[in-house]
């Protein structure tokens, strides 16, 4: 027998001997998982009172995710508050920009950008496709506008994410992507990358990411 | 570094912890100061944070319930997920392979990593790797392995083993960390703060990341309705893993299904508040499927190998419950005898209360019977744990097992049988008990008792009240009699 | 689990007959626990019996996975205590014990019955003092600081925590000052501290210190068993920390002897 029928031959013994009347084809099977999570306020925490956008920003410049955040009025205004962040960490205007075409789109002028993000990167602008409040997440699927390694090569990695995208909870996320493909990878970044393996203290930057900054667009 | 961490090498770093005998492994942890310094710096830090995370979240315990059935349901119907979540991967683009053993599981890797032509690979921390013995494999194999984690990156710089689940070098203190990495990296911290040392290993690590063939990481959560599978780290080593290589292999165990995403959404919560008091880890990546056209990178192959060892066992012979484990580290943070003797001293790949249980699944009774007896039965693992599992039930299990293999030691069953037959016998028993009190009463000197015979496990390390000159029985019918004499 | 137990009903509440179990440890070591017990059930308005037959409740054989004997301890205590309202343990591991006997005998349906009639009555004495006799001391008074140790069977099987605290509150002259860890292991266990004396002691030392730390001078709790492992330990460390039974306390028996101290 090949390890697949063992392991599901050994399962379905199991089954008459321990699930005996429990439901085992699949349509009852689906109805008991669905049945589990028909109430989603049972596995969540409550978000607090305000805005989506507000809830989000509190969650993500909390000290639990310790991103930093700026506000842009509008798409257009997105390299003006890059320059701020730039200007601001003594940085030289060099930035890898993820290849989303709303971002290519802006006016770069004074700008060094490159198209790649490699292992070297200081600086990449990237855009999330959405946010999540209850944790102060951004989302990316990963895609030809969209390389995943731009979440994780750069040190300083700023991201664009409109107002209109953030969402509640995590589960809304899912309820947002039902019925669409689902991409090769879905990265859900909470804050720059750390590290308590020594002695439990966190430490940023250890892989990815040191600084995580967010640029909030409130009109888009 | 001070002989007593030298010392702690030998359980620290044999490739059989078990040739040691488990008296000795305590004895070298307990004599291994800076050991203790160390997990008290990690352990009461992550109680802390979790004491926290729970406090603020009201609707903990129904979450707990929730995440309980959501584990329990699959479970129960572990078969249908498996299928399910083959027949999406494939579809995916993945390729799955089963192993019933963790020498199967091995070898499939190992065989994926040959076809790929694979001088390097890159690793993501992952406990399953740990419990199949994947390290030694890959080396044994002649694969340079290297390990991406910090926490596993300083075990491999030291040789040891893992000593947690979440925190692989709980066992190192920072000093040590300092010297290890200024014997290994290419360009050591400049300063022995911590900050610099994980500065240190970025850039250490950084080459290796890109120069790898293969990236091999475990998962979290295997997703059935969409075949993709969730890690869930902190630092980015597992996506960079991941990634940058030609080839991914995921090695799985088949408990870790869930029916979707949004199933996962609640277990994520319990995880990550359990295991480090934060609301989600930085990186929660869900990976479906090989490189699509149009992307810029990804691997071009991915494999996901899952595995049984064991499982399949648990499930079918009373130790199901285990199975909705998350890996969460709750439990041996909360854990009396895990904060004193560290994760080394229990000789598999995974240490505490959840360990104590799995260990004679993997690594037999015969060597570990041991382990489920190391343990007050106190009940604070499953007080913590987020699926509840009543891990000191499963614990005494395991000694029921021992008792009946006669795996205990002679002097320990003929002592309960003596003991036994007394209390069968009320009359005999407490003739018995008036004798006992009196004859430790001739042991004492003032009110104490330093020394007794035949309890030195006792009296070597605290003192024994001198019991009072009459046992309650003799006393209280004294009083009756007296009673009714008027 | 079908039946609840007819012994359950709340139908004795004027005058209980309570039969007390003394435990193992307090009959040979510290029968003043039994007295204190006694003398305070008393207050509670409750007819205090102390069967004859009883003996150990089989804990050390269970926890050991020597269900036999521990099967046949059960059906002895079973026995024993079949005809009373309560039964009352001044010990949250031995009422413990007697609430999982219905383990023992999953595969015995006569057997299971009375062990789970016998658990549904057996209460933990300082949690039935106060959830099921609405009992509070009056007038007793002892002028020290205490800190409380929360034993881990009445704890968290039992669900004893407020109802001792609840009773020293009303004690004239009885402050209590929050033990750190007050409610983590010390590292008795039972055969356990025998089986492992290292790991055991490495705990209780630890217990130990934190206790010293708060500078108390008595350190109460529910449970012999612990009480003494602590009490050993405070005492070779040459600690001054004074141990008592809650219940000696409660009942007044506070300015007697402290674990430990001669008569
Ligand atoms: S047994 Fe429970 S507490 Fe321990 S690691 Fe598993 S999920 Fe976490």
């Amino acid at each position: 027998m090949s390890a697949r029928e063992l392991i599901l031959s050994a399962l379905r013994q199991g089954n008459t001997a321990t699930a005996a009347g429990e439901p085992n084809d699949a349509g009852a099977i689906a109805a008991a998982a669905d049945a589990l999570i028909a109430d989603l306020s049972l596995g969540r925490p409550r978000l607090g009172e305000g805005s989506l956008p507000m809830l989000f920003e509190r969650q993500i410049t909390s000290p639990k995710v310790a991103a930093s955040l700026d506000k842009a009025a509008s798409l257009a205004d997105v390299p003006r508050a890059v320059d701020i962040y730039l200007t601001t960490h003594g940085l030289a205007r060099e930035i890898a920009l993820q290849p989303e075409p709303a971002l290519t789109a802006m006016d770069w002028s004074g700008y060094h950008l490159h198209e790649e993000v490699k292992s070297d990167t200081i600086v990449a602008v990237g855009k999330a496709l959405w946010g999540i409040a209850e944790t102060g997440t951004l989302v990316f699927h990963s895609g030809p506008h969209s390389p995943t390694l731009f979440d994780f090569f750069p040190l300083h990695h700023l991201v664009v994410i409109e107002a209109s995208r953030i969402l509640g909870y995590l589960e809304d996320y899912v309820a947002a992507s039902m019925g669409q493909p689902v991409p090769r990878n879905v990265n859900f970044v909470t804050g720059a990358s750390g590290t308590t393996d020594i002695e439990g203290t966190l430490v940023r930057g250890a892989h990815g990411p040191r600084f995580l900054h967010v640029i909030l667009v409130e009109d888009s | 570094m001070t002989t007593a961490s030298s010392a702690a090498r030998s359980s620290a770093q044999a490739s059989d912890p078990f040739s040691i005998p488990f008296d000795e492994r305590i004895k070298e942890a307990l004599d291994n100061k800076t050991l203790k310094i160390a997990i008290d710096r990690t352990t009461n830090n992550a109680r802390d944070k979790r004491a926290a995370a729970v406090a603020a979240w009201p609707g903990f315990a129904e979450a707990r319930t929730l995440g309980k059935s959501i584990k329990q349901h699959v479970i129960d119907h572990l078969d249908h997920y498996l299928v399910e979540f083959e027949a999406n991967a494939l579809r995916s683009g993945a390729k799955v392979h089963w192993a019933s053993t963790s020498d199967e599981a091995c070898a499939i890797v190992i065989d994926l990593c040959r076809k790929a032509g694979a001088k390097s690979v890159t690793r993501a921390k992952s406990m399953l790797g740990e419990e199949i013995g994947l390290p030694h494999a890959l080396e044994d194999a002649g694969i340079t392995r290297v390990e991406t984690d910090l926490a596993e990156h300083i075990v491999q710089l030291a040789h040891d083993r893992p000593s947690h689940i979440i925190w692989p070098a709980l066992h190192r203190t920072r000093e040590e960390v300092a010297e290890l990495f200024r014997a290994n990296h290419h360009k050591p911290q400049n300063s022995d703060d911590i900050e610099s040392m994980v500065a240190s290993a970025r850039e250490e690590l950084r080459g290796r990341f890109l120069a790898a063939d293969v990236g091999i990481s475990g998962a979290n959560f295997l997703i059935a309705d969409s075949g993709a599978i969730c890690t869930v780290t902190n630092e980015g080593n597992a996506e960079l893993t991941t990634t940058i290589p030609r080839v991914h292999i995921v090695t799985a165990g088949i408990e870790k299904l869930v029916p979707s995403l949004s199933h996962a959404m609640v277990l994520l919560r319990l995880l990550v508040r359990s295991a480090t008091g934060a609301d989600l880890t930085q990186y929660t990546t869900f990976h479906c499927g090989p490189k699509r056209r149009g992307d810029r990178d990804g691997p071009e192959e991915f494999h996901i190998v899952l595995v049984d060892n064991g499982r399949t066992k648990m499930r079918n012979e009373g130790l199901a419950d285990m199975l909705r484990c998350l890996r969460c580290g709750a439990c041996m943070n909360h854990c009396v005898v895990f904060r004193q003797i560290g994760g080394h001293a229990y000789g598999g790949a995974y240490p505490g209360p959840m360990g104590s249980v799995m260990t004679p699944i993997f690594n037999g009774l015969e060597k570990s019977h041991d382990l489920p007896q190391a343990c007050t039965l106190n009940g604070s693992c499953q007080e913590v744990c987020p699926v509840d599992i009543p891990l000191p039930t499963l614990l005494r299990g395991w000694r029921e097992k021992s008792w009946r293999e006669g795996l205990e030691p002679q002097i320990v069953r003929q002592s309960l049988g003596f003991w036994a037959f007394g209390a069968r016998h009320p009359f005999l028993y407490h003739i018995g008990t008036r004798l006992a009190v009196r004859g430790m009463r001739l042991f004492a000197k003032g009110g104490w008792i330093r020394s007794l015979p035949l309890a030195s496990g006792w009296t070597r390390h605290r003192d024994f009240p001198k019991p009072a000159p009459r046992t309650f029985m003799e006393e209280w019918n004294q009083q009756q009699r007296l009673k009714a004499k008027g | 689990m079908d039946a609840v137990p007819l012994h359950n009903q709340p139908t004795v509440s004027d005058r209980p007959k309570v039969a007390l179990y003394v435990t193992c440890l307090v009959d040979v070591v510290r029968p003043r626990i039994g007295f204190a017990a006694i003398s305070l059930l008393e207050q509670a308005g409750c007819d205090v019996s102390v069967p004859q037959s009883q003996t150990c409740c089989g804990q050390p054989a269970f926890n050991s996975g020597d269900d036999d004997h521990a099967r046949a301890l059960a059906r002895n205590v079973i026995r024993a205590f079949d005809s009373f309202d309560h039964v009352v343990v001044p010990s949250g591991s031995c009422a413990g014990m007697i609430h999982k006997y219905p383990e023992l005998f999953r595969n015995d349906p006569v057997w299971l019955h009375r062990a789970e009639a016998l658990a549904a009555r057996t209460y933990e004495l300082l949690s039935y003092l106060v959830d099921i006799r609405h009992f509070m001391p009056k007038d007793v008074t002892l002028h020290a600081s205490a800190t409380y140790h929360d034993s881990c069977s009445g704890l968290r099987q039992l669900g004893v925590m407020e109802q001792p605290r609840k009773m020293l509150a009303a004690i004239e002259g009885l402050s209590i000052t929050p033990l750190p860890g007050h409610d983590v292991c010390c590292g008795f266990g039972g055969t356990f501290c025998v089986k492992y004396p290292a790991i055991s002691n490495a705990i209780v030392d630890e217990k130990a210190r934190d206790i010293e730390n708060t500078k108390a001078d008595l350190l109460l709790g529910g449970d012999l068993g612990c009480l003494l492992n602590m009490a050993g330990k405070l005492h070779r460390r040459g600690a001054a920390t004074r141990v008592f039974h809650t219940a000696e306390i409660l009942s007044g028996f506070g300015s007697g002897p402290a674990i430990g101290e001669e008569d």
